[in-house]
């Protein structure tokens, strides 16, 4: 069943695009959008299916695995765990909106759909794989169908941003790709598979080859999250991409990077984790703080947006470097800063990419990201105003919201663990809550300027699947128990919490 | 009856007045009633008391009951904004209903706030308070310079917030667990990060020494909006979450004394900026601060059952005074105080002022004058310096009173014109003004064991010297401001420059804020964002450069090996072609030896390919890549 969620998008996309141009749903993109979401919910679907079989056990599970190059110990291997789940279900969460979501096709639209049908498949893969090379190849596949969607359907420099993306993120898998390599080596007998990687620990013994796999890792996951300094791919990425490709760029795509750090990292290196995690978690308040006092400058509607990332992917390492640390008697407080750097990315997933649809119906009515333009939306556009508000709102933390959830749960675990970093983290919080109330103050409130007297609200099909993105946030932040028990069945055993 | 009965009632109602926007009649009637059975609720709740837990993980959940002086809350609340919302109703402000359906949310948030039984639960309601108070503040939101003013105010208490954060953070790595419970027994030094984040969020939320100003700020929003925030609710958060868990923090040396001092420089201060500011809403606000400084030197004095009193009673009458500043406002057009003096003009608001000011100047036998002798006994009994230092904060407060009263609604000429109080507007100052003066029951005996036991804490007995002391305090306050205006004094403004200018704008805070906040961190965000673009991004730019050049090198490298695989491939060939044509038995060692030599070669040209160094595969597949990427831009 995981296996088809997979690869239902994939074929799907190969199949749109080797369709007959000239006949059929080629010819009618409205067709070609509902063929596509109802492909793109395929896995969402299976996945909550999945959710309902999935029983809160520790280890992996539904685990379908066919042997690939069996000399070599690859072999097609997809599970989940209380990890990878959640992630995976809010993929083709994003995919099914991102899909379905209104945007300018620039007369492309089988090229268009059938790429992020690919990437979809692609992306809930590399969630679910438990093989290391099945892992790379995702992730690097990945990398080439968002470069694509960028250069192709983006606006402004496309090409430039497109390429910088590629080319950065692409400097990320190298050294990813050779940390793999060092794991497959260390393994006895070699082998990819991520289980039996885990359980064996090969580098547990330290020196200087773990250190070098650890870089390795380190420094491909850093990049793709991103951590400052290696971030300055995202903003021009963001900026120049179609709203629903920057949508999956920042929800599911930089998760690729966090994920990665639990998933493989930390759970092949702990050891050298603990010992680098006080360093990680001094990056990590620094992307946090850095994030938000850039983001705060920012003029330009999708560059703030972009800038938040940065900070809360801060959020994120934080909790890792928390969790992962070397703290006796504070399981409880580890446990809960894995969980709240879990629901971190999912929430960011569903937030952040509703931002980024929003700015993409901004654009498309008003032709700028230029905040200074705008001004007393809300008079014109409740719709459009609400939901932005909302999201603003999860994004900055507010309770009974997604974000919040998250964000108290890292703050809670770090200040057990590094009370002082924890501290400077919260100012943070504080930065993001002026610049979103700021960014809600220019572009919605305030007088409105004349030449936005005919600003059309968003249309139905834009502000259900907004509604969608909201209603989830909503649900996450006032009953999240749901959520975190899947996630907990993961963490708690992975802090080794009694 | 579950303890989130009446948030939920709170809720339901704010979300059928959004409904309400077509049908504007129906808008006060349904506020009003809803309000009142909110309260109806309330005091249900508080009266059964019952408690929840809702688990959200292993060791991550909320803790709910209606206890101790949250459930005087529970009730005050709703009960304070009855009457509010019947004024807003009357007034007949623009967008009625969002503004009275945000008022309904808004104590949705108060009461899951009081009824909170942990750190988690409290924080939630804390900030959601926060954010609708935004909502409320910014209501008028055509006008920027209100969005701004919201944006201030939820900025303040959010940086107080931190307080909460770093306290729930703290509670948890002691104990395991955020009920409140564990505030006592939680070890050095989690309990001093726990008291450090509890009055750093009390201060900011209350309006505290150096956070106070943010509550001018807050007077953008519309008066009903003032009164709401600035008696039960918003600014009653900072006050009641002390007297909810001071006494557990009491055993951190600092905490009480630290809680005294902040207290007794916001009395003092707000005080002073009330008794000469021109504008009549902002007196009052000052005035709110003030007083929770008095509700801050109580508690610190060890009387949490005192600062309780106060807040109550300062609930009812700050409502009622704020309303009556509304009319004013509403019949004269502007917000200075002393082109008011509707004393003959509007006899009736004049009444229900003047029950207000001598409320809040502590006159007996009104319930207000009751708890601010318990305040003041308290200090006393803390220490004869405090005592004196109560006294003249009582003082000012008589004086600011005194001078509110005469210039709003003092006897000034017969105004023509003006616009009329609405009968929902007056209904509301009767029902302020009734329950300020019903509060004097608080003199009879047994009102003291009431107290006590609603707060949890101890009253002073006060003595007579105490009383007669405060007494005189507010005869000389009184005289103050009778001789002043008696001179035309009382109602002059300052002139520009000058210091009373800086006390009016709270005694320079806000100008401080600006300076050693506001613009550090605003220039540090575009000193970075610059950064940013130019540095940090530079390095990338940098490696970029530098790989290019490397590829341009490696390129010209890839062309001469694949050069010099052509000529020998060439020359072998030759050097083969020759050898057979020369010679016979030459012909086979010919051929093998430039195949050899042919191998050789190719061999070593493959090897310098393979160079194994990552950078060059790396080139070369970047190369491949920015030639699709070609291709794909010119075949667009």
């Amino acid at each position: 069943m995981l296996t088809a969620a997979i690869f239902v998008p994939i074929l799907a996309a190969l199949a749109i695009a080797l369709l007959p141009r000239h006949r059929g749903l080629g010819a009618s993109p409205r067709g070609l959008t509902v063929v596509a979401t109802a492909v793109a919910a395929v896995p969402l679907v299976l996945l909550a299916v999945a959710w309902l079989r999935f029983d809160g056990a520790p280890g992996f599970q539904q685990v379908e695995a066919v042997p690939w190059i069996p000399t070599l110990g690859i072999a097609y291997r997809v599970g989940l765990d209380g990890l990878s789940l959640p992630l995976a279900a809010m993929t083709g969460l994003v995919f099914t909106v991102a899909v379905a979501y209104p945007v300018d096709l620039r007369g492309r639209p089988v090229a268009y759909f059938a790429l992020m049908l690919f990437l979809e498949g692609v992306s809930v893969g590399l969630f679910l794989a438990l093989d290391l090379f099945l892992f790379f190849v995702f992730w690097d596949v990945s990398l080439v169908a968002m470069y694509f969607l960028i250069g192709a359907w983006g606006h402004g420099d496309a090409q430039r941003s497109a390429l910088k993306f590629f080319l950065y993120t692409f400097a990320g898998s190298l050294p990813l790709l050779l940390a793999i390599l060092g794991v497959y080596l260390a393994a006895e007998p070699h082998t990819f598979d991520m289980a039996e990687i885990i359980r064996q620990q090969p580098l547990a013994g330290g020196g200087i080859y773990a250190a070098l796999v650890f870089a390795g890792f380190f420094i491909g996951f850093a990049i793709k999250t991103p951590i400052a300094p290696f971030h300055t791919w995202l903003p021009p990425a963001h900026v120049d991409a179609p709203g629903p490709a920057s949508a999956i760029l920042a929800g599911v795509l930089l998760k690729m990077g966090t994920y990665g750090f639990v998933r493989i990292l930390m759970s092949v290196l702990p050891d050298l984790w603990a010992q680098l995690a006080p360093a990680l978690a001094v990056l990590a308040v620094i992307s946090i703080v850095y994030g938000a006092l850039v983001a705060l400058a920012q003029t330009n509607l999708k560059r703030l947006i972009a800038y938040t990332s940065v900070n809360h992917m801060g959020y994120v390492i934080l909790g890792l470097a928390v969790a992962g640390a070397a703290a006796p008697g504070q399981e409880a407080a580890r446990a809960l800063a894995l969980t709240g750097a879990t629901v971190e990315m999912v929430a960011h997933g569903l937030i952040t990419g509703g931002l980024f649809l929003v700015s993409g119906s901004v654009l498309a009515r008003g032709g700028t990201y230029d905040l200074e333009t705008y001004g007393g939306l809300l008079g014109r556009a409740r719709s459009l105003t609400w939901l932005t508000a909302l999201l603003a709102f999860a994004s900055l933390g507010l309770p009974g919201l997604a974000g919040f959830v998250a964000e108290v749960q890292i703050f809670v675990g770090a200040l057990a663990v590094y009370p002082a970093l924890a501290i400077v983290a919260l100012l943070g919080i504080v930065v993001t809550a002026g610049l979103f109330l700021r960014m809600l103050g220019r572009v919605f409130l305030g007088a409105l300027p004349d030449r936005w007297r005919e600003f059309p609200d968003l249309g139905r099909r834009e502000a259900g699947l907004l509604g969608v993105l909201a209603g989830l946030v909503l649900l996450i932040g006032v009953v999240p128990g749901w959520l975190l028990g899947t996630i907990d069945a993961f963490a708690g055993p992975f802090v080794g919490r009694p | 009856m579950t303890v989130l009965a009446p948030s939920f009632a709170a809720l339901l109602l704010a979300a059928t007045l959004s409904r309400l926007g077509g049908r504007p009649r129906l808008l006060g009637p349904v506020a009003v009633a809803g309000m009142a059975g909110v309260a109806l609720v309330g005091l249900a709740v508080a009266l059964t008391g019952p408690g929840i837990e809702i688990a959200w993980g292993p060791a991550f959940g909320l803790t709910l009951g209606a206890q101790g002086f949250g459930r005087v809350m529970l009730v005050l609340v709703p009960a304070i904004a009855t009457p509010v919302v019947a004024y807003a109703a009357g007034s007949g402000e623009d967008g009625l209903a969002r503004l009275l359906s945000f008022m309904a949310a808004f104590v949705a948030a108060m009461l899951l706030l009081v009824t909170a039984g942990d750190f988690i639960s409290l924080l939630i309601g804390w900030e959601l308070v926060g954010a609708t108070s935004w909502a409320l503040i910014g209501h008028g939101w055509r006008d920027r310079s209100n969005v701004d003013a919201a944006t201030q105010a939820f900025l303040t208490t959010r940086l107080g917030d931190l307080g909460l954060y770093a306290a729930a953070g703290a509670v948890f790595a002691a104990t395991g667990s955020f009920a409140f419970d564990g505030v006592g027994v939680a070890a050095s030094p989690w309990r001093e990060i726990v008291a450090a984040g509890v009055l750093l969020a009390a201060a900011a939320k209350s309006a505290q020494v150096p956070f106070s100003p943010w509550l001018f700020a807050a007077m953008s929003g519309p008066t009903p909006v003032s009164a709401l925030l600035h008696s039960a609710t918003l600014v009653s958060a900072g006050a009641y979450l002390l007297i909810r868990l001071a006494p557990s923090l009491a055993a951190v040396p600092w905490f009480l004394p630290a809680i005294t001092a902040v207290g007794l420089a916001t009395a003092l201060s707000g005080g002073a900026v009330a008794a000469l500011h021109p504008h009549g809403k902002r007196v009052l606000a000052a005035s709110t601060s003030a007083q929770y400084g008095l509700m801050f030197l109580a508690v610190g004095a060890g009387s949490t059952a005192a600062a309780g009193a106060q807040l109550v009673t300062h609930a009812v009458f700050k409502a009622l005074l704020f309303l009556t500043a509304g009319i004013a406002i509403h019949a004269t057009g502007t917000p200075e105080i002393r082109r008011w003096r509707l004393g003959r003009s509007l006899p009736a608001p004049a009444a229900a002022a003047a029950i207000g000011a001598l409320a809040l100047a502590g006159v007996p036998p009104l319930g207000a004058a009751w708890s601010k002798e318990a305040v003041v006994s308290a200090a006393v009994a803390a220490g004869p310096a405090l005592g004196a230092l109560a006294l003249a904060a009582s003082l000012l407060t008589a004086a600011y009173a005194g001078r509110f009263l005469v210039l709003a609604y003092g006897p000034g000429d017969l105004a023509r014109g003006l616009r009329r109080p609405e009968p929902a507007e007056l209904a509301a100052l009767g029902a302020l003004a009734a329950a300020t003066i019903a509060l004097a029951v608080l003199w009879l005996p047994p009102a003291r064991a009431v107290v006590e036991a609603a707060t949890g804490g101890t009253l002073e007995g006060g003595s007579v010297w105490e009383t007669a002391a405060a007494l005189a305090a507010l005869a000389a306050g009184w005289a103050v401001v009778l001789v002043l205006d008696r001179r035309g004094w009382l109602g002059s403004g300052a002139a520009p420059g000058s210091r009373r200018v800086l006390v009016e704008d709270w005694l320079g805070l806000p100008h401080l804020a600006t300076r050693l906040v506001v613009r550090p961190v605003s220039g540090l965000s575009l000193a970075l964002a610059r950064a940013d673009d130019r540095v940090v991004d530079a390095g990338v730019r940098a490696a970029a450069r530098v790989g290019r050049a490397v590829s341009v090198i490696a390129a010209r490298q890839v062309d001469l090996s694949i050069d010099r695989v052509v000529m020998s491939t060439a020359g072998a060939a030759l050097a083969a072609a020759r050898g057979s044509w020369r010679a016979d038995d030459a012909v086979v060692d010919g051929s093998v030896e430039g195949a050899g030599r042919l191998v050789g070669v190719a061999g070593h040209q493959s090897r310098r390919l393979q160079t194994g160094l990552t950078h060059h595969y790396y080139v070369i597949g970047a190369l491949g890549v920015a030639a699709i990427a070609a291709v794909l831009a010119v075949a667009r």
